[in-house]
């Protein structure tokens, strides 16, 4: 478990953390959300002392992280960067393997260790392992970059906005490779990012934050359902959620089969109405200015994925 | 071409042996340098105010020029092979220095963080990341500096360290292009191929590149040492100014010392310098004897009795009793021959007009066309003093570079020059030499030159040189330097002969 006690940082005059309280419960997924300049990234770094707080504690474990001897902090933690910062003197093995040839693992371990994280993430050993981290594309790396924050089993992996520089593709398969690495592993993930639809996809729970105050701490749903101020609800509306599809706009698609039958929807309702009509029943009826038309899971299904695809 | 070929094959020896030192000297300085230079730039790496003050102090001392710098060690450490190392070191320090530093310092800051969050030793991140990362830039400056010190390497010969520099300087010194181009060739090679193998090394890894650079540092090691435990007797060292002469000289010195006394071991160092710096190094014990003229140790060696008088045995009795007096030092008896200034016609010249002496030309004084080197056309000794003692004054004079002087007397441009009685050029276009009647040029004559505290450990030196006193006459000499310097023969050889066939060795 992480604990912030009214942690501050100041950087000359200019106050980039204000009296922080976090806690961060073991195992947890835990992303640390806001625009730049929130304080999230000060708030990551301090916690493998990357920068030190100017006032107030940290805990990990019940334990300042101030009294921990700093390369046996820093060995619990792995770390993902955002420009992912493979060592281009070494090969992708020698990379992953890092933290433990600084432990003095044999060389064999080291190599069985790195093999076996590359399997783990669809990247074929003999092909990739002495490979130069020059070869791989931006995807292939960043994957690298992450099983290098596994190597040595750690107990927190803290990962500085890892996906802010990828396609949008390659996005979506690292999220889902990391929260599948997350329920395998089951470590603490701490995870930076500047995306809500990113926050939403992959935390646990969430914080929000603006100007190195905390807005908002909690599930996704709860962050999405009960914002705490207006700077959440726009946060969440304007950047990064784009106003619900409505029913409209798959009809307006060419979804739906004309019917008699008594309507229950209306075509400016949200597609979510849509879904949750669909769990009971296996059509719904929309009621529009062209009569009413009848829609089926497999429309919103294939509806959906033409969206994604966008 | 020609004259190129014939030296690479008559000294080929020589020449292998200075492109050795020329490695020897090039790698011990370069070796030095870096391990001053990268240590200093890893010290710094995290202290950038430290780093700035290093980098204005090695590109300060860059500036110096090599000769003045060369000039300023010879006080402090003497001449050889130490200064000229010192030197190199102080000139490759800087580059070696700024492209670490810059190399360490402009690695990804991500890289840097990397290293750092993942709890890796200072040991380890400089080994495993940093080093290896700033590797190519060290890499080229390490090939700068190698570069700059074969170049600048070639200016050790000034000062007695040898390298590919002494042919330079002879070539330079006696005209002699064909010395200069192998000299200039072979050093640009040294620096092709050195260059070659610093980024063929930088392509190795870490270990590799570690042994390779120590097992060249024991060779080198190794061979030092080795040749300093090879001569464990006594072991005298003559050295001589540049040019033949003085390599002749030298070895007749080696030959009969050798001869009389088996167990000293003598070891020459021919175009070593000159004067000052032969005579600082004869001082400070870095040599033991070297020729020196009669007329030199008035001129530039020993204060007041500049007025030397034209009577060879009054100038030889004087500078060696101030040499005594001012320096200690015991200067043996002259040869016979005088290398001082002389006037030479062309044969034609002399037969038509029947010239013998120097004041034969009186009655043709209009008829002269003479080419003077500029000194001697200014010199009190020369000219402005000749033509007031014989009452001369030719109808025109001309002044020219030393060494074009006997090719336009050769040419008829000029039908009468100054030289020196020695000149090897004298034979070469079959000049005549007029005879200095009057004694109007001061006497120059050759005598070993040693301080007084050796010769009180060896007297036996003193028997020995002096079978040479009053030998070799002015015509011997001419024919011996014309056979080393135009001939290309060997001047060991050449010194040999003579001895054996006048009768001073067996």
């Amino acid at each position: 478990m992480i604990q912030f006690k009214n942690v501050s940082k100041q950087y000359e005059g200019n106050l980039a953390l204000d009296r922080l309280n976090l806690t961060i419960p073991s195992r947890d997924f835990f992303v640390l959300v806001g625009p730049s300049g929130s304080g999230k990234t000060t708030t990551l770094k301090m916690l493998n002392r990357l920068i030190e707080p100017t006032d107030g504690n940290i805990y990990f474990d019940d334990k300042r992280i101030i009294d921990y001897d700093l390369k046996q902090l820093r060995l619990q933690m792995g770390y993902v960067l955002q420009n992912i910062a493979l060592f281009p003197n070494l090969n992708i093995q020698e990379n992953i393997a890092i933290q433990a040839e600084s432990l003095g693992w044999p060389r064999k371990d080291r190599i069985a260790r790195a093999r076996h994280l590359l399997t783990q993430v669809d990247l074929d050993p003999d092909q990739y392992a002495t490979r130069m981290p020059s070869e791989l594309s931006g995807g292939e790396q960043q994957r690298v970059g992450i099983i290098r924050a596994l190597a040595i089993k750690p107990k927190v992996v803290l990962m500085d906005e890892p996906f802010s520089a990828l396609d949008p593709i390659s996005r979506k398969q690292l999220q889902d490779l990391v929260l599948r690495l997350h329920r395998e592993l089951k470590m603490t993930f701490v995870f930076v990012t500047h995306d809500m639809h990113e926050a939403l996809r992959l935390g646990q729970h969430i914080a929000v934050m603006r100007l190195g105050h905390i807005q908002q701490i909690g599930t996704g749903d709860e962050i999405m359902q009960h914002p705490a101020n207006d700077f959440v609800r726009g946060f969440f509306q304007n950047e990064h959620a784009p106003q619900p599809a409505t029913i409209q706009q798959l009809l307006n698609e060419g979804y739906g089969q004309e019917t008699t039958g008594p309507a229950t929807l209306t075509a400016t309702a949200p597609v979510s109405e849509l879904a949750a009509a669909l769990q009971h029943a296996k059509m719904a009826v929309v009621a529009t200015s062209q009569g009413n038309r009848s829609l089926e899971t497999a429309d919103l299904l294939d509806y959906l994925a033409t969206k994604e695809a966008d | 071409m020609q004259a190129i070929w014939h030296i690479l094959t008559t000294q080929g020896d020589d020449i292998v042996r200075a492109i050795g030192q020329h490695i020897g000297l090039s790698l011990i300085s370069l070796l030095i340098a870096a391990v001053i230079a990268i240590p200093l730039a890893i010290i710094l790496m995290n202290h950038q105010r430290s780093a700035k003050v290093m980098l204005q102090i090695t590109s300060v001392l860059q500036t110096i020029p090599s000769l003045a710098l060369l000039g300023i060690l010879i006080p402090i450490v003497g001449i050889g092979t130490i200064p000229s190392i010192i030197a190199l070191v102080i000139y490759a320090v800087m580059p070696i220095f700024q492209n670490t530093y810059s190399g360490l310092t402009t690695i990804d800051p991500n890289l840097e963080e990397a290293a750092t969050a993942f709890g890796l030793s200072r040991r380890m991140k400089l080994f495993r990341i940093e080093l290896p990362l700033a590797m190519p830039m060290i890499i080229s400056g390490i090939r700068i500096a190698t570069v700059m010190i074969i170049g600048t390497a070639t200016l050790a010969a000034l000062i007695g360290a040898g390298g590919l520099g002494t042919y330079i300087l002879l070539g330079i010194e006696t005209n002699n292009n064909a010395l200069l181009i192998i000299g200039a060739v072979l050093s640009a090679i040294l620096a092709l191929v050195f260059g070659a193998g610093i980024d063929w090394l930088g392509k190795l890894s870490f270990k590799k590149a570690g042994i390779v650079l120590a097992t060249l540092v024991v060779l080198i090691g190794g061979f030092a040492g080795y040749r300093k435990l090879a001569h464990p007797q006594t072991t005298l060292t003559v050295a001589g100014k540049l040019g033949s002469e003085p390599e002749i000289l030298i070895n007749m010195y080696k030959d009969l010392i050798q001869h009389d006394h088996p167990n000293i071991k003598v070891t020459t160092k021919a175009n070593f310098g000159a004067t000052s710096f032969l005579f600082k190094a004869l001082q400070s014990g870095s040599i033991d004897i070297y020729p020196e003229f009669t007329g030199t140790v008035l001129e530039s060696l020993v204060t007041g009795e500049k007025s030397a008088s034209h009577d060879p045995a009054k100038t030889y009795q004087v500078a060696k009793d101030a040499l005594k007096s001012q320096h200690r030092m015991a200067y043996l008896k002259p040869m016979k021959y005088q290398n001082g200034y002389d006037l030479a016609v062309t044969q034609q010249f002399a037969k038509k007009y029947h010239l013998k002496n120097v004041s034969d030309l009186v009655a043709v004084e209009d008829k002269v066309h003479a080419g003077f080197d500029p000194d001697f056309h200014q010199l009190k000794d020369g000219y402005p003093g000749l033509s007031k003692a014989y009452g001369l004054k030719f109808a025109s004079v001309k002044t020219m570079e030393p060494s074009i002087r006997y090719k336009a007397i050769a040419n008829g441009k000029v039908n009468l020059v100054d030289g020196y009685t020695t000149d090897p050029e004298v034979q070469e276009y079959h000049l005549v030499v007029l005879k200095d009647d009057k004694q109007f040029f001061p006497p120059y004559q050759g005598a070993p030159l040693m301080t007084e505290k050796l010769l009180a450990q060896h007297p036996e030196l003193r028997p020995t040189l002096n079978k040479l006193a009053g030998k070799v006459t002015t015509t011997d000499m001419q024919k011996m330097n014309y056979r080393v310097s135009v001939k290309h023969e060997k001047a060991a050889v050449v010194a040999r002969e003579y001895l054996k066939s006048h009768g001073l060795l067996d």
